[in-house]
């Protein structure tokens, strides 16, 4: 078989998800004679116009990570999107808005007041920000525009296939190298881990108790056996994708839901308001209160990967 | 007056591009460092619980 | 929990109701939808943005 051509991108992302496709190990080595990478900033020297002279559908696949929120991220990921055979939403950024879209819950102007004028470590006087371009006295300069919304990658170009968690596991990129190099990918719009919850795939004792209090992480130290969420903690399992391995519960952290919703599931918050409040043991209004004062941050705790994706996306903007 | 455009940086982790402008002689006028990204984690950390914290500020560089 | 959630997308809670109708309670049923429509005609267009760049 020719050797693949092979693309990597982060967008708006921290790198992990570049770093977790090193994590898997000596199987690298397995990638590399499988394919050629043509692109990877953050550890190969491409540039963009390298990329834009490659010919169409010349590249085979593209891991594309990160979500998208200026034009300079959507423009790679169009640019890309041509470029690619397959293009692979990879890691929780590019596929639900992960962390970076709890941005939706702010503005484009509050960030840049925050970030450039109030932060206590900046210096700046005359309140510069940012400007899509600048004149110097040598030239002028650009930069990306920055969008207020945090959109993902399916919300800008047509995406062949999903790899969520934050980042995604060893196991599942491995299942993704074995996919090209025995030429046997799912079909197109598949999400490459499990159908089911989270809570399928997890062993912990469920006894179908209810709950009278929600504990804050730091208030309990949950027992190792028991089902996080009958124990009054937080717990995203019932409406979270699964095939991370319960990596999260095992260690007895509840899940904060970086796989997404799994099938069947429209909105990852609206479920878990449900899943809630199903099992909050209430006789009356007083302890409806209780409940809803015991939950500090239901925006960017149910969404807190997955606020590009839900039915709402952001926070709606005062009318002035 | 000449430039020459480096975008993107590579083999580190986050956006960053770099113009440089050459005088008519090829000499280095001037260069500038640009980074072409923010994602605001100044702003929406606020608000967010306390002990969330430790499972959110990872995600500002995972490398 | 819903209507401290949706406050922090900043929906007003006045577009939420949440009422326990019996099946013989037709009137009231009527009436009460009547008067949710009427509140949210009167709140006016959300601005519901759909996942565009700009909010
Ligand atoms: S809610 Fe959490 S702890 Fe409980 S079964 Fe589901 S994943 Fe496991
Ligand atoms: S338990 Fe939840 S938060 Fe942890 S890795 Fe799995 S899906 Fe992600």
């Amino acid at each position: 078989m020719a050797k693949l051509k092979l693309a990597l991108y982060w967008a708006a992302a921290c790198g992990g998800c570049d770093v977790a496709v090193l994590d898997i190990n000596e199987k690298i080595l397995d990638v590399a004679k499988l394919a050629d990478i043509v692109f990877w900033p953050i550890a190969l020297d491409f540039k963009y116009h390298h990329v834009e002279a490659m010919p169409d559908k010349s590249v085979d696949v593209c891991l594309f990570n990160g979500a998208i929120r200026s034009s300079e991220q959507e423009h790679i990921a169009k640019m890309l999107r041509s470029k690619s055979k397959v293009l692979v939403s990879f890691g929780s950024c590019a596929c639900f808005g992960g962390i970076p879209a709890l941005a939706n819950l702010t503005t484009r102007a509050e960030i840049m007041e925050r970030a450039y004028i109030e932060a206590p470590s900046n210096e700046n006087p005359n309140k510069t920000l940012p400007q899509t371009k600048v004149s110097v006295p040598e030239g002028e300069l650009t930069l990306p525009e920055l969008y207020d919304n945090v959109l993902t990658l399916a919300q800008v170009v047509p995406v062949e296939y999903f790899v969520p968690g934050c980042p995604p596991t060893v196991d599942l990129i491995l299942k993704v190298v074995n996919a090209l190099a025995t030429n046997s990918l799912p079909p197109v719009g598949a999400t490459i881990a499990s159908d089911k919850t989270l809570c399928d795939e997890c062993d912990r004792k469920k006894e179908k108790k209810m709950i009278s209090r929600i504990y804050r992480t730091h208030e309990i130290i949950p027992d190792p056996e028991r089902c996080l969420l009958e124990q009054g903690l937080l717990c995203m399992g019932s409406a979270t994708r699964g095939g991370c391995g319960a990596l999260c519960v095992k260690v007895n952290i509840p899940c904060r839901g970086c796989f997404g919703p799994p099938a069947g599931v429209f909105d990852q918050g609206a479920k878990l308001v449900s899943s809630i409040a199903s099992i909050y043991q209430t006789n009356g209004k007083q302890d409806i209160e209780k409940m809803v004062n015991e939950l500090v941050d239901p925006a960017g705790t149910f969404y807190r990967f997955g606020m590009s994706v839900s039915m709402l996306k952001r926070r709606i903007p005062q009318k002035t | 007056m000449k430039k020459i455009t480096i975008d993107p940086i590579t083999r580190l982790e986050g956006h960053g591009k770099i113009d440089i402008f050459l005088d008519d002689a090829g000499d280095v006028a001037n260069a500038y460092l640009q980074i072409p990204e923010l994602r605001g984690f100044e702003k929406f950390c606020e608000g967010r619980p306390v002990e969330e914290l430790p499972r959110i500020v990872p995600r500002i560089c995972g490398v | 929990m819903l209507k401290k959630m949706l406050e922090q997308f900043g929906i007003d809670e006045k577009r939420l109701m949440l009422e326990w109708v019996s099946a013989s309670e037709g009137d009231r049923f009527a009436s009460i939808v009547n008067n949710m429509t009427e509140q949210v005609r009167a709140l006016g267009p959300l601005n519901w943005n759909q996942g565009g760049k700009h909010g």
